[in-house]
């Protein structure tokens, strides 16, 4: 079964896909959150980082290619890393500016989601972003996401002091959201529906 | 109380040796400690630790690249109470530190005066401007210690793990360097 959406599919990334990867880390728009970076890397680089990559079992991030199902085009990334099995992981997410505003991106994390609290189990995910980034945050909102941290000033970018932003999604909120599922993982914890 | 560069009166930050081991095994191995030592992320935080596991510690410690942490030393004894470090992985402008004292030199004020190094490092010779720490959310005394030398709450990140079967909260407190020199009486740039 793949990872499939209404607009997306998200797919592992291919050698073919590096050279907008690289476009998306060479564009201050589209490079991050933290700190910038210089639009100096190379689909040589990008190539060596994916060949790099050693087959295993045992995987606590991941990076998926989001393909528009339409087109066939290559729209962006998401990502997930940092995974607390059967408790929680951060998430990313890269799209190419032609796809703003189109629901590739919402239905990227959509789906990612999707694959982290039903098929890994996970009861909560994250992500960073920052006060400046009015785009994300509000795609995380959507998705169900809320503020739950913000560090003050803790970003340097485009000349601005930024506010680092960290937003999470617990597994009931996400269930909520999404009555077209059923949630039959037992809880860990009692009673089963604390938020915590 | 003076400061020195990493040293009070009453205690010395040091570098970690191999041979600290044993003495590290046994403030961490204190069950009033567990859960909040401070070792490297995707080490059970909650289990006892053999010697060749603290070892290990250790060699991650000194082999991180981004992180430094240093030894508490009791200036009179010699005697290793606890570790500290702070973090830049990201940006040197936002470092994150940690402090982990032995039980049994707790409520001495040891754990201030290692704060007030870092943040005199941090904020006097380094580009930090804000300085954050992560507590679990049931570590009232953490908590407390954060509130008490001027850290401000930052947010709480739900499900960080399981205790006592129930989900916690990691406590994000921050302070920013205008906030600290003016508890320290002096303004920015001065």
């Amino acid at each position: 079964m793949a990872l499939e959406g209404e607009l997306v599919i998200l797919r592992e990334e291919r050698h073919e896909d590096q050279r907008l990867f690289v476009e998306l880390r060479n564009d201050l728009g589209t490079q991050g959150w933290n700190v910038a970076l210089p639009p100096t890397y190379t689909v040589g680089m990008y190539v060596k980082r994916l060949e790099a990559m050693e087959f295993s079992y045992e995987r606590d991030s991941a990076r998926l290619s989001v393909v528009h199902k339409e087109t066939g085009e290559l729209a962006g990334y998401v990502t997930y890393s940092d995974v607390e099995p059967r408790i929680g992981a951060t998430i990313g997410i890269a799209i190419a500016k032609p796809f703003w505003g189109s629901g590739v991106a919402f239905d990227a994390q959509e789906v990612l989601l999707r694959f982290l609290f039903l098929e890994l189990g996970l009861r909560v995910v994250h992500l960073w972003s920052h006060s400046g980034n009015l785009r994300a945050l509000g795609l995380a909102e959507k998705a169900g996401f809320r503020i739950c941290g913000r560090v003050r000033e803790g970003m340097y970018k485009n000349g601005r002091l930024l506010d680092t932003v960290v937003m999470s999604v617990v597994r009931e909120e996400y269930f909520a959201l999404h009555p077209e599922f059923e949630d039959l993982l037992p809880a860990p914890v009692s009673p089963p529906t604390a938020i915590g | 109380m003076r400061e020195e560069h990493f040293r009070t009166e009453r205690v010395a930050l040091r570098a970690l040796e191999s041979t600290d081991a044993g003495a590290l095994q046994t403030y961490l191995n204190d069950p009033a400690l567990l859960g909040r030592r401070y070792i490297p992320w995707g080490m059970a935080d909650i289990a006892p630790l053999s010697l060749s596991r603290v070892e290990e510690i250790l060699d991650s410690w000194a082999k991180e690249k981004k992180a430094l942490t240093l030894g508490i030393e009791l200036r009179e004894t010699g005697e290793l109470v606890g570790h500290t470090g702070w973090y830049w992985g990201w940006d040197t402008h936002c470092p994150s530190v940690w402090i982990a004292v032995a039980t049994d030199h707790q409520r001495v004020g040891i754990g201030s005066d290692v704060l007030l190094l870092l943040l005199t490092h941090l904020f006097e010779n380094t580009p930090a401007h804000n300085v954050n720490g992560w507590i679990a959310g049931w570590n009232d005394a953490g908590l407390a210690f954060a509130r008490a030398h001027g850290f401000i709450e930052a947010g709480r990140i739900p499900r960080c793990g399981i205790r006592d079967g129930a989900y916690y909260q990691e406590v994000m407190v921050d302070i920013l360097k205008p906030e600290w020199l003016t508890e320290r009486g002096r303004s920015y740039g001065a």
